[in-house]
């Protein structure tokens, strides 16, 4: 296990590397550069260039840029929040982003859950049909599609919840009642994707034959669902929940923008407008290493949960 | 006696055995059915999927010969139209579609600016003072251009959305097929000799793409379009760079399915070329699953396009795409929400459509796989 784990790092740390060096190249490949400006006098130019490292050749700039993203420092921000660290940033839009995405995956959960074991048990009839022609619409119709109609009709039309996400800086009933609808934006495509899988997985463990068993030793369907079928058909679901977190987080980007809220989807969207690309490349890279390791939690779940897969071990 | 080697066989030496005699086989009553026909028999009935392959060729005749049905092009800027709600002609009898749009004015200036063009007023108010009415405003009426007929409306620009909406889904869906079909080549030759060879190659060739899709997806295809700029091929191929790996996968599988088998042997020892067995006697098997996944992989291209357009990264303007125009409908959504109404309906049909088109085709192709999601 642990053996595997270090492989695993290893393989992460190769990739991650791969995307610095990815970022490096095309951030020192674009045209133009900050200290193009014909009026600034050649001194201030070479001053400039030499804080910067810019007169140096690229492979020792390469070297410079490595050292600081080892550090995760990746320089000040240029246009979006002048002289402001890309860091600073991040720390000031990660945690709005984070509650935001958490209560999504709170409320997908449970009733991604529910509707899966309701469409499982009552299967083939007409509640099964019903929940499969929601999942289908709700796994097609993009997020950001639900996020406009919900912002129109329910907020707008209606004028039942807020359109946009209020001011609050405290998570009170205020600030809550306007994370209503970006949440349920979010959480729609979860929600299909785990009651399509909660209802596969339990219509086969209820067709299973140690349900046989135990329905011959004298438990009733309802007991031998929930003690037996269910509990089964649960197991490999933490490994569909932690992908659905990333695509959340992505999703999440346009979501906010479209709620005007101040996360890291706004700060995102406007440095790649503004060509602010050391924010956009400390923003992608915090997005790389939450990916990375979203992706190495599931190939660990996968022996913690289930035993009987072996991890790395030898054939 | 004779040596071995000078004996020559010559075509005249053989003679048919039994060409007299009758054949006493029974022919064979209705016409064979291939592959296809089987498939098309099975997809037939499944009524949802064919509705929904209607659906994406109704959109796919708009997309081709929609813009050209009216006067205006996807540029034609109308300065003193712009934000004009949809007006279509018969259905504006009903009451829906016909140029009108709520506004709120002041009570005064309804028997004086807005005289002919108002349609009914909703409710009376009182703000600051002044008494307030929410009306239906005609706006054709009102800027005195009541020969015209924008059926989807215009944008800030004043440019028809019809013509924009039908150009755009176009583009989309050139976009989409652009990279679905760069994707589905790399994948199938790269799938193809990573799981034909085996070995050595396939452990190399697998690594590098393991290594490729541990990078975020969005990730990579954000910095691709920040150094090429955003335009159709950029976009396409930015959903190309990890988008070919999936095609890989299912086609390596296919060929550790069927490189074994005994017909391939037979064939390689009649001395079929490597490049024969992989095209002609393995690939083909795939042809159904190939088929699915190109239809799945559509709707995926088309969503990611417009995830692209939010981001900032969409098609420059002046060109329209189904994401470019839900951006900008976004922005005037409380005030103008015909703006995003139909580029929303447009995309939620074909995502849906082309779900339910790939189960269709999946059940069809391999009816072992029904009703699994």
């Amino acid at each position: 296990m642990l053996r595997y784990i270090v492989q695993r790092l290893i393989a992460m740390a190769i990739t991650f590397f791969i995307i610095i060096s990815i970022s490096f190249f095309i951030l020192r490949l674009m045209p133009g550069s900050f200290a193009d400006d014909p009026t600034l006098p050649r001194e201030v130019v070479e001053q400039l260039e030499d804080k910067y490292h810019l007169n140096e050749p690229l492979i020792i700039q390469y070297g410079y840029f490595l050292k600081d993203a080892v550090k995760l420092d990746f320089g000040v921000s240029l246009k979006v929040e002048p002289k402001r660290t890309v860091g600073e940033i991040l720390a000031s839009k990660i945690p709005i982003t984070m509650q935001l995405n958490l209560f999504a995956m709170l409320f997908m959960i449970p009733i991604g859950i529910i509707l899966g074991i309701i469409a499982a048990i009552r299967k083939n009839r007409i509640s099964d049909h019903l929940i499969s022609v929601v999942v289908v619409l709700f796994i097609s119709v993009p997020s950001f599609v639900f996020a406009s109609g919900l912002q129109y009709i329910v907020a707008f039309k209606w004028n039942l919840l807020p359109t946009v996400l209020s001011k609050e800086q405290v998570l009170n009933w205020a600030r809550f009642k306007s994370m209503i609808l970006p949440i349920l934006a979010l959480s729609f495509s979860g929600i299909a994707t785990i009651t399509r899988y909660v209802r596969s997985e339990l219509c086969e463990a209820l067709n299973s034959e140690y349900m046989l068993l135990a329905k011959s030793k004298g438990l009733t369907q309802l007991q031998a669902t929930i003690r037996h079928a269910m509990r089964n058909s649960f197991v490999p679901l933490a490994n569909i929940i932690i992908p659905i977190f990333t695509s959340i987080l992505f999703g999440s980007l346009v979501i906010e923008k479209i709620f005007a809220i101040p996360g890291m989807g706004g700060v995102l969207i406007n440095a790649i407008n503004a060509k602010d690309h050391t924010l956009t490349i400390g923003l992608l890279c915090f997005y790389s290493v939450i990916s990375l390791m979203t992706v190495l939690i599931v190939d660990l779940s996968y022996g913690i949960i289930d035993p009987r897969i072996r991890i790395g071990g030898r054939k | 006696m004779k040596n071995e080697k000078d004996i020559k066989l010559t075509e005249r030496d053989f003679e048919f055995v039994q060409l007299e005699e009758d054949i006493k086989d029974q022919k064979f009553e209705g016409e064979a059915i291939g592959f296809f026909k089987d498939a098309f028999m099975r997809f037939r009935k499944n009524k949802g999927s064919l509705v929904a392959f209607i659906f994406i060729a109704i959109i796919a005749f708009f997309s081709i010969f929609g813009p050209a049905m009216n006067e205006y092009s996807f540029r034609e800027q109308n300065p003193k139209l712009t934000f004009m709600p949809p007006r279509i002609p018969g259905i504006e009898k009903l009451g829906i579609f016909d140029g009108s749009i709520e506004r709120n004015l002041r009570k005064t200036s309804l028997e004086t600016k807005y005289k002919d063009s108002i349609v009914k007023v909703v409710r009376e108010y009182e703000e600051r003072g002044t008494e307030m009415v929410v009306a239906r405003v005609n706006m054709y009426k009102y800027k005195g251009v009541e020969d015209k007929y924008f059926w989807f409306g215009t944008d800030y620009l004043g440019r028809d959305q019809w013509t924009r909406l039908w150009r755009g889904t176009r583009i989309s869906f050139a976009i989409a097929l652009l990279a679905v079909t760069v994707n589905l080549v790399i994948g199938v030759v790269y799938g193809s000799i990573s799981g034909y060879y085996g070995g050595m190659i396939d452990v190399v060739m697998q690594r590098i793409v393991e290594i490729l899709i541990s990078i975020p997806r969005f990730v990579i295809i954000i910095l691709f379009l920040l150094y090429m700029g955003a335009g159709i091929v950029p976009i396409a191929l930015s959903l190309v760079l990890t988008g070919w790996v999936g095609m890989n996968y299912l086609i390596r599988a296919q060929f550790y399915k069927y490189k074994g088998q005994e017909y391939v042997l037979a064939s390689r020892t009649l001395g079929a070329t490597d490049s024969r067995l992989i095209f002609r006697h393995i690939l083909p098997n795939a042809i159904g699953p190939i088929i699915t996944s190109v239809t799945f992989a559509v709707p995926v291209a088309i969503f990611s396009e417009s995830f692209l357009a939010y981001l900032g990264l969409g098609i420059q303007a002046p060109e329209p795409s189904i994401g470019v125009l839900l951006a900008e409908g976004q922005k005037e959504l409380l005030n103008y929400p015909h703006l995003i109404l139909f580029p929303a309906i447009v995309i939620s049909i074909l995502m849906i459509s082309f779900n339910l088109f790939g189960n269709g085709l999946r059940d069809a192709f391999d009816p072992t796989l029904r009703g699994q999601e």
